[in-house]
């Protein structure tokens, strides 16, 4: 009889504890994030008894099913994801601005643009990556300035029949194709009188874009380029040392290293205007961050979370040493750049500009790809496929004449 | 019919008893929690049950009501609410409803000029409820009294300190640990509690500062006004606008009656891309289903030939392409047919020269076959073991009296095998060609729609089907994410390929009627 | 078929059935071939490698057992226990529904079967969104069948098992004849009865094809998978491969060709003794008249 009293005394009190109400965050990261952040959350629980669950979501999932689960109460409270993302949650009303204060200065300015909107930041950047010509240094020993010595090197090495490709490049891939664009003077959105961006000015037409996109097809056509070339192609290639040049990102790096190829990393090179000046290249930034729920039960927990514990210097190395990415904490980025390829992917991200995070960028990609897509096959001429890509954004985001 | 026996009898009634009974206690949570919908579906459903279980003339149902069910949760449920939402303006800036979008406007705060930060404890009671105690810059001290914080001295009696001059306790409230704060901050965090002229809020862990409302909405007038600001602002559609054009977002979602349709049936560049969309749908429904169709038929007939050894183990291979999920199919056929490094053109040009490398990505024609040659390859065994379980079904003796009658293979293939088949795989063939119509899977994966056409006014490639068109359009279009505008494109989608196929059926009733001739 | 339906080929026409059958098979397995090399290549490319990989090597099917991030065997429990649980549910519902259709004559059969199969080409695509709401409502009442459960997946696939499939079943209890039934009624056997003891052992085969068509489907089926499942733990196989070729930026087509590989032989391991069930015909063929 005893026993059993003591053992509902027991139950009792254990009951009495959990019915205070456990804190508890939810995080969601995709496949490359998750293992680093229970890592990270481990150290958060054991100083402040707040558990922390991060689940594991395909990538390419993560931005649709948190706009279909935040507004339910099924969403995270901190979700793991990419700059441009940030537009479209916010005008869903989705993401909780956060106030970094003077901390802000601890951070790459453009990791920080990267996710700001309107005036709030609305998530705070750890990773800042951008593309840069990456070259094999048995088959290229000294990497080109300016695309006219890219394009010599290509014709020496190219020899299609043994599979070997002088230079090569994701084609069509806009991300991969801007910094050829907006060389010229090329641009997705213009700035409105704000400060922000104006859907309605779309620059991918310009005669320095139509320059860039020129000397692609003349590429394609002189067979220096292989069209339609996709990520399976182009690290076919490259891994097996059959490829001279590549512009890529530090994605690329770890497998190059593992299939023994002797890189090097270099800013890509300069694009002459056809008026005697070069103009160089400005490729996109693209910044991984961690945004805060609108609709997280515990934003004082979560922020407490990320600035005491993410917005740090040791976080950032951990971070990067499980995703090689350019840290965004200025700090953490001056220990690491010792690394050359670091250093080579930071001087080339001086001249980066953000991936534009405005809802609107949506019409963007597809249009833009098609247009690089029809003027690779041959089938439209440069001119006339942008300035019908233009054309085809425009009627999509409804602006008027 | 003799009657059922007794005891079974009684097992039913009891049983329904049961049933009747958790019904009647779900209802009554469901009344309580006023979720409506779910309650009427779960009334209806026992009566449902009851009056099939007791009703001889409902008999039929009682074999049909298992499978309804779920056909309804399932099929039924979400196309109710795709029309729904078609007549919505669901779409990026519009997802959130009236009532969140309030709640979210109304928790905006901005900060007043000169906003004093406070550091702040918390204590609970035995009750578990809570009070704030706020320590100024200058040491004053503040203690909330439900809702609201008022000015309290240190040397009030309430408050006990310990050695280092930490208040531990105010009267029965005790100071929270670390772990017991953390899991009441999410309470707190919500809370604007009035002081003086100005209301403080959670900003930290450990601290609280000063805010003011940066909202005010009069219920009367509709009006929203920004108190900092002094705009005023009207929703229009969902969205909050002010006079001079700019908007508050989030918008909400509002119905819009039939916008969306009328927009869609009369936007130029939809009009002038549909039928060039829709005429490569039907027919890449109707080229996949034919070849899929002949060589499953003909395999099928070939292994159902009691003379031919292995067919189990050719059987077997044969399945194999139907048991690879279609997403590694199309991305393993899409490495296959890679212009520069894919296989199959390699073996064309080890065969044919260099000249024989085809553009199968980038050329409209080419891209099209091979669209219709994966989604045959994929196919072909779902048809092989349909047609092996109809050709089971057709009595042998038929071909036995044919061939007393001296009718040839192919006449006996033809007046026999195909009509009798038909008759139960023809519904299958519908349901595959409708099926393959809205198999966004395999051109998605493998051309996303590519080859783009030159001019096309809205985002319409070479290879797209009116499902891709849709995705494309209403997900990569304006803001991204235009689900109305998706779901009443579904809707007409499926006003179509309904007619077509209700057309086909009355073809089948034909064969039916040959059936009952034999 | 009984064996008055074929005759005995001569050697000309062995050789030509057994070369017409050998061209399919190549057709069907050709890309299968290159999943198999690429699952023991050690290069993680589909592209620039050669049939028979140089260095051929079973590390990417050590991987799938021995990796921590990869619960290959639990997905592969997964997807047997909730397609097999779905397909058994399917034959039953469908099984009910067919002899429903097919026996008895109601006012709406005929609209209602039309019925059937209209609702099934309603394109799909925002299902997602409704069917989550769905299961999210579950959740709040019977959370062990709402979201992030298997059996509240097992639900949402049962919703498709009256369709084209109650139609292809009854189309062949349609050819069973009824006098069959009706001398089992006389004898004080209610339908249902009838039902049990008498067309679903003739029906074998279509009962079988049913099963390995269900069975299959959703195994396959990733996108309701992917959205009303969370966490490693629970996945489909589907959904775990799928996973493979998400990753950011190293595709392991390896590992990925060798969990396909393995599960494509499960559904043989599962079609092996059906086909005995599909092509019992034969015997049911000795009643009929």
């Amino acid at each position: 009889m005893k026993r059993v009293a003591l053992a509902l005394l027991a139950l009792m009190l254990l009951v009495g504890l959990t019915a205070v109400g456990q804190a508890k965050l939810t995080i969601w990261a995709d496949d490359v994030g998750t293992p680093v952040f229970r890592e990270i959350a481990a150290g958060f629980t054991a100083a402040t008894g707040v558990e922390i669950e991060v689940v594991e979501i395909a990538f390419s999932d993560l931005r649709g099913q948190f706009i279909t689960a935040a507004p339910t109460g099924e969403g995270p409270d901190i979700l793991v994801g990419n700059h441009d993302w940030t537009g479209e949650l916010v005008v869903n009303g989705l993401l909780e601005p956060i106030d970094l204060g003077l901390r802000a200065a601890e951070f790459n300015a453009v990791g920080l643009e990267g996710f700001s909107y309107g005036g709030n930041l609305y998530g705070i950047p750890y990773g800042v990556e951008n593309v840069a010509l990456l070259y094999n240094k048995d088959l290229v020993p000294t990497p080109p300035t300016t695309w006219d010595e890219l394009l010599t090197i290509a014709a020496d090495l190219t020899d299609v029949e043994s599979g070997v490709y002088g230079y090569i490049v994701q084609n069509p891939d806009p991300f991969h194709w801007f910094p050829m664009l907006s060389a010229g003077g090329g641009y997705i959105f213009g700035t409105d009188e704000n400060g922000g961006l104006d859907p309605c000015d779309v620059g991918l037409a310009t005669p320095g874009a139509v320059n860039g996109a020129i000397i692609f097809d003349q590429m394609i056509e002189d067979g220096l380029l292989a069209n339609g070339a996709d990520w399976d192609t182009m690290t076919g290639v490259m891994f097996s040392g059959n490829g001279g040049m590549v512009i890529s990102g530090p994605w690329l790096i770890g497998g190059l290293r593992d299939a023994g190829i002797n890189y090097g990393v270099a800013p890509i090179p300069s694009i002459p205007n056809g008026d005697g000046t070069y103009g160089t290249p400005k490729p996109f930034a693209s910044v991984r961050g961690v945004m805060l729920s609108s609709f997280s039960e515990n934003k004082t927990i979560a922020k407490d979370f990320l600035f005491n514990y993410i917005a740090t210097e040791q976080v950032a190395l951990e971070l990067f040493a499980k995703d090689p990415r350019p840290p965004a904490y200025l700090s953490a980025f001056d220990k690491v750049s010792d690394d050359p390829d670091i250093a080579a992917f930071g001087q080339q991200g001086q001249n980066a500009i953000p991936m534009p995070n405005i809802a609107e960028m949506s019409s963007v990609w597809g249009a833009w790809s098609d247009a690089q897509a029809l003027i690779g096959n041959q089938e439209a001429d440069p001119i006339q496929a942008l300035q019908a890509a233009v054309q085809q954004i425009l009627d999509a985001i409804g602006c008027e004449e | 019919m003799k009657r059922p026996r007794l005891s079974l009898a009684l097992v039913k009634v009891v049983l329904l008893c049961l049933l009747d009974a958790a019904a009647i206690w779900g209802i009554i949570l469901l009344g309580v929690r006023g979720s409506y919908a779910l309650l009427a579906s779960l009334g209806i459903g026992t009566l449902l049950i009851n009056f099939v279980s007791f009703s001889k003339r409902a008999y039929p149902l009682r074999y049909l009501l298992p499978g309804l069910v779920f056909l309804f949760g399932m099929v039924v449920y979400p196309i109710v609410y795709t029309v729904y939402i078609s007549t919505t303006n669901t779409q990026t800036g519009h997802i959130l409803t009236r009532a969140q979008v309030m709640e979210q406007l109304g928790q905006r705060t901005y900060a007043p000029t000169e906003a004093r930060t406070f550091s702040s404890a918390v204590y609970q009671d035995e009750d578990e409820l809570l009070r704030v105690l706020l320590t100024g810059a200058n040491g004053e001290l503040l203690l909330s009294e439900g809702d609201r914080f008022k000015d309290i001295e240190p040397d009030n009696p309430l408050l006990v300190r310990d050695d280092q001059g930490t208040i531990v306790a105010i009267g029965d409230f005790q100071l929270l640990n670390l772990g017991g704060l953390y899991s009441v901050l999410g309470q707190l965090e919500t809370e604007l509690f009035a002081y003086g002229d100005t209301f403080l809020k959670v900003l930290s862990v450990r601290e609280f500062t000063e805010v003011l409302p940066l909202y005010a909405f009069d219920e009367t007038t509709g009006v929203l006004t920004n108190l900092e600001t002094g705009v005023t602002y009207e929703h229009v559609e969902g969205t909050f606008t002010a006079p001079d054009g700019s908007v508050i977002e989030p918008g909400f979602r509002v119905s819009v009656g039939a916008r969306n349709y009328t927009d869609i049936l009369t936007d130029e560049g939809i009009r002038s891309d549909f039928l060039r969309v829709f005429t490569w749908t039907v027919l890449w429904s109707l080229f996949s289903v034919l070849f899929s169709f002949a060589i499953g038929l003909g395999v099928a007939m070939l292994l159902n030939d009691p003379y031919i050894h292995g067919r189990m183990f050719y059987r077997s291979i044969m399945i194999i392409p139907y048991a690879i999920p279609a997403f590694i199919s199309a991305l393993v056929w899409l490495g296959l047919f890679n212009t520069d490094a894919g296989a199959i053109n390699r073996i064309l040009i080890d065969l044919f020269g260099s000249a024989a490398k085809v553009p199968w990505l980038q050329h409209p024609i080419w891209a099209k076959v091979m669209l219709i040659f994966v989604n045959t390859w994929m196919t072909f065994p779902y048809m092989m073991i349909i047609s092996l379980g109809a050709l089971q079904s057709i009595p042998s003796g038929i071909y036995e009296a044919a061939r007393i009658d001296g009718a040839s293979g192919l006449q006996r293939f033809s007046r026999i095998t195909m009509p009798l088949l038909l008759i139960s795989v023809a519904p299958l063939l519908i349901g595959s060609f409708a099926f393959t119509f809205n198999n966004f899977t395999v051109v998605f994966l493998m051309t996303g729609g590519r080859p783009p056409v030159l001019d096309a006014a809205t985002p319409a490639g070479a290879t797209d089907i009116l499902i891709s068109w849709t995705y494309r359009i209403a997900f990569q279009g304006v803001r991204g994410n235009q689900l109305a505008l998706a779901s009443a494109i579904a809707v007409i989608i499926f006003v179509i390929i309904a007619t077509i196929s209700a057309i086909n059926f009355r073809f089948t009733k034909a064969l039916e009627d040959v059936h009952r001739g034999v | 078929m009984c064996i008055a339906v074929y005759r005995r080929h001569g050697l000309a026409g062995l050789i030509v059935r057994h070369a017409l059958i050998w061209l399919v098979i190549v057709f069907a397995l050709f890309p299968v071939v290159w999943i198999v090399s690429a699952s023991f290549n050690p290069t993680n490319s589909l592209q620039t490698q050669q049939l028979i990989p140089r260095n051929p090597t079973l590390q990417h099917y050590r991987t799938l057992f021995t990796d921590p991030n990869v619960p290959f065997l639990r997905w592969l429990l997964n997807t047997l226990k909730i397609s097999g649980i779905t397909a058994v549910g399917t034959v039953i519902l469908c099984a009910l529904g067919a002899y429903a259709f097919s026996r008895f004559r109601f006012t709406g059969r005929r609209t209602g079967l039309l019925g059937l199969l209209i609702v099934q080409m309603f394109p799909q695509m925002l299902a997602m969104v409704a069917i989550y709401l769905l299961l999210l409502a579950i959740s709040e009442y019977i959370p062990s069948f709402g979201l992030n459960t298997h059996p509240g997946l097992i639900l949402v696939y049962l919703g498709g098992a009256m369709g084209f499939n109650t139609w292809f079943m009854k189309g062949y209890f349609d050819t069973i004849p009824r006098s069959l039934e009706e001398s089992a009624m006389v004898d004080g056997a209610t339908p249902f009865r009838a039902f049990i003891r008498i067309i679903i052992p003739l029906a074998r085969p279509i009962l079988a094809v049913v099963l390995i068509i269900q069975f299959i489907t959703s195994y396959g089926e990733y996108i309701l998978a992917s959205i009303l499942l969370r966490g490693t733990e629970m996945y489909t196989l589907s959904v775990g491969l799928r996973f493979f070729t998400q990753e950011a930026y190293s595709r392991r087509w390896g590992t990925f060709a060798a969990a396909a590989i393995i599960g494509a032989l499960m559904i043989l391991a599962i079609f092996l003794p059906l086909q005995r069930m599909i092509i019992s015909g034969l015997t049911g063929g000795a009643v009929k008249e």
